[in-house]
């Protein structure tokens, strides 16, 4: 696209953009250290994680002020509009997701305390290393306006779904085996439950991406398959 | 949010109150208006915009005949006013712009009377049989154009007087007070400070119930603001014709997006 004829419309735009790209390199940073804290129980860095929370919701007050800002000086029209009403709905899903790592930070901190489940923290572990990757694309995919990525990262929200599912199986599994388990089980599940609400996350700001591109929220139904809600879970 | 806001956003059932097809427009050599096809819809506002030169004045001005006052301008193709060709040979122009009527870009008063003023247009066209029915379209008219509570101590008083905002909205009741059909503006606002324009603006949403309105105007946000319609004209080209929110949020042409946004002159 052309520039503006007046630049500093130009540099405002580009300004709000910067920062929420830096503030998704913060949230992508703390999922990635939260999962990290869980597996090698290291308190040091999950407490690093939750106070690094705050960084993140300054930097959404900041963004979306910026924007007020932007509407009310500049009155923006077309993809400028676009632009302005996609970074406010991302940086919403980016300080939502900001606070789910904060969430599971805290919740390694008490795991810590517990005896390990077999094998949990490492499904969690590349849960979030999925979702994460597929943040980073849906952010990527904003900044250069491709819709092609896009449309993969909803695309691909389903092996997100698909690890949900089996870790939740997985969980039943270790709860049903030894009642001991149930705690910490049930903390490993929110912690799973909110990566994959990540994941929704990413799939949103894909969304925007192709409103941003198109003009147009995507309409079709995207893929999903988290099955846990058909499941019969209680058996006996 | 009202309901009929919402209802009229929907391709609507307005009906067309002018249709516009193949109009061409030269000024001698020079094309203006290339192949304009366009439909005015009836009780809507259409805000007609585009860069200086775009053709837009033009094609307002088609829409009441003023273009047959310049020599040398010459205009093709058909303007129906409720289906009836506007250019056909048995209609007479000052008929016409009574039933078109046309408020212009600076305030013009004509040096009389406010009362006259208004007075003018119903006289001339034998609209009244007496002065007590004179007086009672000077004054409704003065009230749909906001401007009676402010005028009615000293209608006696010349018109060129008040203040250029008042000027406006007295041309804008001169204008009405003929009852027209459509009501075209041409730069309504442009001369006017800021409460002014919101006032003429409030004006334009009162009346467009019983007239259509066209305005040509340069300020986007003005079109924004008071259309369900908006036209960009480019280089003597209709570009993009539609519901006025999806011009501002997504139009479809790369040179409506260019120029809303503030990258082409």
């Amino acid at each position: 696209m052309e520039p503006h004829i007046r630049s500093a419309f130009d540099k405002d735009l580009e300004g709000i953009q910067a920062l929420v790209m830096r503030m998704g390199g913060l949230v992508e940073h703390a999922l990635l250290q939260a999962a990290q804290a869980l597996e090698t129980r290291d308190d040091a860095l999950a407490e690093d994680v939750r106070a690094g929370d705050r960084a993140i919701d300054e930097m959404e007050d900041l963004i979306q002020t910026e924007c007020a800002r932007i509407i009310a000086t500049r009155a923006p029209n077309a993809t400028d509009l676009r632009t302005v009403l996609t970074v406010m709905r991302i940086v919403g899903s980016l300080e939502r997701s900001g606070d789910y790592a904060k969430n599971l930070a805290k919740r390694s901190l008490v795991l810590a305390q517990m005896r390990p489940v077999n094998g949990a923290a490492g499904s969690i572990s590349r849960m979030a290393r999925t979702v994460v990757s597929l943040l980073k694309d849906a952010l990527d995919a904003y900044i250069s306006r491709d819709a092609h990525l896009a449309e993969d990262v909803r695309r691909r929200d389903v092996e997100v779904d698909q690890m949900y599912n089996s870790v939740f199986r997985e969980f039943l599994t270790h709860m049903m085996e030894d009642p001991r388990n149930i705690t910490a089980c049930m903390h490993l599940h929110f912690i799973a439950k909110n990566i994959e609400r990540v994941g929704d996350h990413a799939t949103g700001i894909a969304e925007q991406v192709l409103y941003l591109v198109s003009g147009e929220m995507p309409l079709d139904d995207r893929p999903k398959a988290d099955t846990t809600t058909e499941m019969p879970h209680v058996q006996g | 949010m009202k309901d009929i806001q919402v209802e009229e956003r929907a391709v609507s059932d307005h009906k067309s109150k002018i249709t516009a097809r193949g109009v061409q427009v030269y000024y001698g050599q020079n094309h203006a208006l290339k192949d304009v096809d366009v439909d005015i819809l009836e009780g809507m506002v259409t805000a007609f915009i585009g860069p200086s030169g775009c053709g837009k004045s033009t094609f307002l001005r088609c829409l009441n005949r003023m273009n047959d006052t310049v020599s040398s301008a010459r205009v093709e193709g058909k303007i129906l006013l409720d289906g009836d060709d506007i250019y056909d040979r048995s209609v007479d122009p000052v008929q016409l712009r009574a039933k078109v009527g046309m408020v212009f870009q600076k305030p013009n008063p004509f040096p009389k009377a406010i009362y006259d003023n208004v007075a003018y247009g119903p006289k001339i066209h034998g609209m009244t049989r007496n002065k007590a029915e004179l007086d009672e379209i000077v004054e409704s008219s003065l009230r749909k154009a906001a401007l009676w509570n402010e005028v009615k101590d000293r209608l006696q008083s010349p018109g060129t007087g008040l203040s250029g905002g008042q000027q406006q909205r007295l041309c804008i009741a001169r204008a009405i007070a003929t009852s027209p059909e459509v009501l075209l503006m041409d730069e309504p606002c442009s001369a006017l400070d800021p409460i002014a324009t919101a006032q003429v603006e409030e004006l334009i949403d009162d009346i467009r119930s019983q007239f259509s309105v066209v305005i040509v105007t340069h300020s986007m946000q003005q079109a924004a603001r008071v259309s369900q319609r908006t036209a960009f004209f480019h280089m003597g080209h209709l570009v993009e014709y539609g519901e006025t929110g999806q011009i501002f949020t997504s139009p479809q042409n790369p040179r409506t997006e260019s120029y809303i946004s503030g990258r082409i002159g």
